[in-house]
């Protein structure tokens, strides 16, 4: 059965990430994790990655900060050290340099990634996201330094089954609805990769067939398909109050996300979003709020841990020698 | 017969029965269990069935259902006292099939276990026995060989092995229990202890294996090869050194460190894999693109070595591997092997010239060096070693052969002669002493209640068997 499920998340390790004394307000968290989701798709288009390897991606770094908390270290390295990662053991391995060129691009102001769309287009200026031999060394080192780190993490566990390939055996099984194809199947795959960016977590707390019965059921009402008149998602062994759960889950995401964007202005670099942990401190500042960057994992739960200790040591050590230019 | 009854003086044997026992009876509930699943799902499927005939009718009863169906969904916040376990929303919800599923969470420290000896150091890594502090638990602790340079990372074979095994769970493969780490500065593979490896128990043992244990160890290894291909996994290092056997006769494949999944159609691999003895003619050829055969190859090799305790193919190099191969299973020829010339390294291959038609000096002499096996054993490690990767059976095609059939019948694991441990630190016992007193003094406590009908089952066979005489309990 491991091929078609997943570890999911607990109660406890989802409520930490809400209340514990050194959490983000919600709305800062889900921006952070939206965006942050979104930086690992694009990255994942250009380094051209198959799908598969970056939803994997997806839903490795949503449990990594389910474990360690979104403020544990910074949010773009995170993110390129799980596609690093990820990649490397699937059967599409990227270079460490393509993955931190990649990075560098997405996160210079060259590129469009988090620019406002009504913003004209940005100037191509090569200067921004050359990465220097000494800047990729830096950057490869904390790549590596986090592979270990989110393994540790995350007990090695890096298996993860996704509910793309189940969802058109589904389809199949449902005779399509009664609709083309193509169209459909389509319908039914964005809404489970937009389930990825979703900030309510929708992969670590769910099962991949149901993902797979909710993208179908929201695809079916959104192309007037008919559906079985019975309880058909109960064939797929999914009851009434999931499905209905996951429906809104994920018909709520780009709504929910676009309003929480528009209350960020836009910065300097013509970006509009929290990029970096320091701008996350900035917005709370704005909002008469603070929060300290932590160099340390901020679970509170293993206080006094020895081994929690001398990482943070270790942390407080890298980041000093590498702060970021 | 007196000597043979040597091999079996053990104060092993009523804890081996005992378990064996055990877990047969496991098993059948297991059996049981399944039956009971699948017949819920038929009753369901057959309730939707009679659903979709009439809706109607159905339609204002369900809405009923839903008002006091309890909440099936996982519970996301902590404040309820019992967060429902997978066990109890399936007892209470009729008919949907709760996939159970782990959690995920930090590793371990290596510091939860005490160091008791090393067993071996290997090309991943080291393998030493540890016990669990907090358990006594003995297990073998394996440490992935880091390198700190390293810039590409950890190891992609280690990380390969990690990934398989913990999808993995079958009694014929080697059970990953955790991954624990000291500072993250080494990683450590918590594997199930097993006692021997049958390569040394191969090289140590005073007389080969009987025809009945070889069946029931080929048996095995056939049977988790199975569920490994059946898995889309390939082993790619099958050799005796990486089979354990422990006290119960139970063979477990170990050493996933060149491992990995695989699709199909198979994607262009690397072919520096398998040990050169071990090693398939089309991966010495230079195939890029192989399959399941070449572990099958592998498994081909292990019978012959359990039939003379010694490696089949012992080539000193490539070349000498591949004309060592062709010596026992014959030269290929474009009827026995099609398309063997268009690989890559065959080009550079000069053949002895064929005498005649087929057959003749050119076929295999697999028939001849193994004078004692019988006529459906020849034609299993024929088929197996089989010079065309289409040719050789799969793994499960092996599991329904007719050689396990024939009397001698496979012997059961339970009645299995036990050996010292090397890993264990065991001594070898002098063949006439008398048996020592018990040493696993952890494993006999652990027993607990057992179903002792099991036992006397396996003491009448092995009165039948052998005239051993029963040490009372």
């Amino acid at each position: 059965m491991a091929h078609m499920t997943n570890p999911l998340a607990t109660p406890d390790q989802l409520c930490a990430l809400r209340h514990s004394p050194n959490s983000l307000p919600s709305e800062l968290a889900d921006l952070v994790f939206f965006q942050t989701q979104c930086l690992t798709q694009a990255a994942g288009l250009l380094l051209q990655l198959p799908q598969s390897v970056t939803a994997q991606a997806n839903v490795i770094l949503a449990r990594y900060w389910l474990v360690e908390g979104l403020m544990s270290y910074e949010f773009s390295d995170v993110s390129a050290a799980t596609i690093f990662l990820v990649s490397k053991v699937s059967s599409s391995p990227r270079r460490p340099r393509d993955v931190c060129n990649v990075y560098a691009y997405l996160l210079s102001p060259s590129s469009t990634f988090l620019r406002p769309p009504s913003s004209p287009p940005p100037v191509n200026n090569p200067k921004d996201y050359y990465l220097s031999e000494s800047a990729f060394h830096r950057f490869h080192s904390r790549i590596l330094n986090l592979e270990s780190r989110i393994l540790y993490a995350l007990g090695f566990d890096t298996h993860v089954s996704l509910p793309h390939p189940l969802a058109i055996t589904y389809l199949q099984a449902l005779d399509f609805l009664g609709t083309p194809k193509q169209r459909i199947s389509q319908s039914v795959l964005r809404y489970l990769n937009t389930a990825l960016l979703s900030p309510q977590m929708l992969y670590l707390t769910s099962q991949p067939n149901a993902l797979a019965v909710a993208a179908i059921y929201s695809a079916a009402k959104d192309t007037g398909a008919k559906m079985p008149e019975s309880e058909w998602w109960e064939v797929f062994d999914v009851d009434r109050e999931e499905l209905g759960f996951l429906v809104v889950g994920m018909r709520s995401v780009q709504g929910y996300m676009d309003k929480l964007r528009e209350e960020i202005p836009v910065d300097g670099r013509g970006k509009r979003g929290l990029l970096w942990r320091k701008d996350v401190q900035q917005e709370m500042a704005r909002r008469g709020l603070e929060i300290s960057i932590p160099n340390n994992n901020n679970n509170s739960t293993k206080s006094g841990d020895a081994e929690d200790e001398m990482m943070r040591l270790m942390d407080e050590k890298v980041a000093r020698m590498e702060e970021y230019d | 017969m007196a000597s043979k009854a040597s091999r079996w003086a053990s104060n092993d044997d009523e804890d081996d029965a005992a378990a064996a026992a055990k877990i047969k009876k496991e098993k059948e509930e297991k059996k049981k269990r399944l039956k009971a699943e699948k017949a819920r799902q038929q009753l369901q499927l057959e309730a939707e069935r009679q659903a979709a005939q009439q809706p109607q009718a159905q339609q204002p009863q369900s809405q009923d259902d839903d008002r006091d169906r309890p909440m099936k969904r996982r519970r996301l916040s902590p404040e309820q006292p019992n967060p429902p376990t997978p066990a109890a929303t399936s007892s209470d919800s009729s008919k949907l099939l709760r996939f159970e599923s782990g959690a995920f969470g930090r590793s371990r420290d290596v510091e939860e276990y005490d160091k008791l000896n090393d067993i071996e150091e290997g090309a991943y890594g080291f393998v030493a026995r540890a016990r669990h502090v907090s358990s006594g638990r003995i297990v073998a602790l394996k440490r992935l060989k880091l390198d700190a340079k390293a810039r590409g990372g950890l190891p992609v074979t280690g990380l390969r092995e990690i990934q398989i095994l913990k999808d993995c769970r079958h009694r014929n493969v080697v059970q990953l229990r955790e991954v624990v780490t000291s500072r993250l500065e080494n990683i450590f593979l918590v594997l199930e202890f097993v006692e021997h490896d049958l390569k040394s128990i191969l090289e140590d043992m005073p007389e080969p294996f009987l025809a009945s244990e070889i069946k029931t160890l080929l048996l095995q290894l056939a049977s988790g090869v199975a569920y490994l291909h059946d898995h889309w996994i390939l082993h790619r290092d099958l050799k005796t050194s990486n089979l354990l056997l422990n006290n119960r006769g139970q063979l477990k494949i170990a050493d996933f460190g060149m491992a990995r999944y695989v699709g199909d159609p198979p994607p262009q691999l690397t072919q520096l894999v398998v040990t050169l003895w071990y090693r398939a003619p089309e991966l010495l050829l230079g195939a890029s693109r192989y399959g399941q055969a070449i572990d099958m190859w592998s498994v081909g090799c292990i019978f012959g070595e359990l039939l003379t305790r010694e490696p089949l193919l012992q080539g000193k190099n490539e070349v000498d591997e591949l004309s060592k191969i062709f010596a026992l299973c014959g030269i290929p020829t474009d009827e026995s092997w099609p398309g063997f010339r268009r690989l890559p390294n065959a080009k550079g291959l000069r053949l002895p010239p064929k005498t005649g038609g087929g057959g003749g000096g050119g076929g295999s002499q697999i028939r001849a060096k193994f004078p004692l096996l019988t006529a459906a054993g020849v034609e299993l490690l024929g088929g197996l070693l089989a010079l065309d990767p289409e040719k050789r059976p799969t793994a499960k095609q092996v599991l329904e052969h007719e050689y396990f059939k024939q009397d001698p019948r496979p012997k059961q694991e339970a009645m299995f002669p036990t050996f010292p441990s090397k890993a264990g630190q065991e001594k070898r016992r002098r063949r006439n002493d008398t048996p020592n007193a018990p040493v696993r003094g952890q494993q006999v406590k652990e027993l607990g209640a057992v179903d002792f009908s099991g036992i006397f089952a396996g003491r009448e066979a092995e009165e039948r068997g052998g005239g051993f005489s029963l040490r009372m309990v």
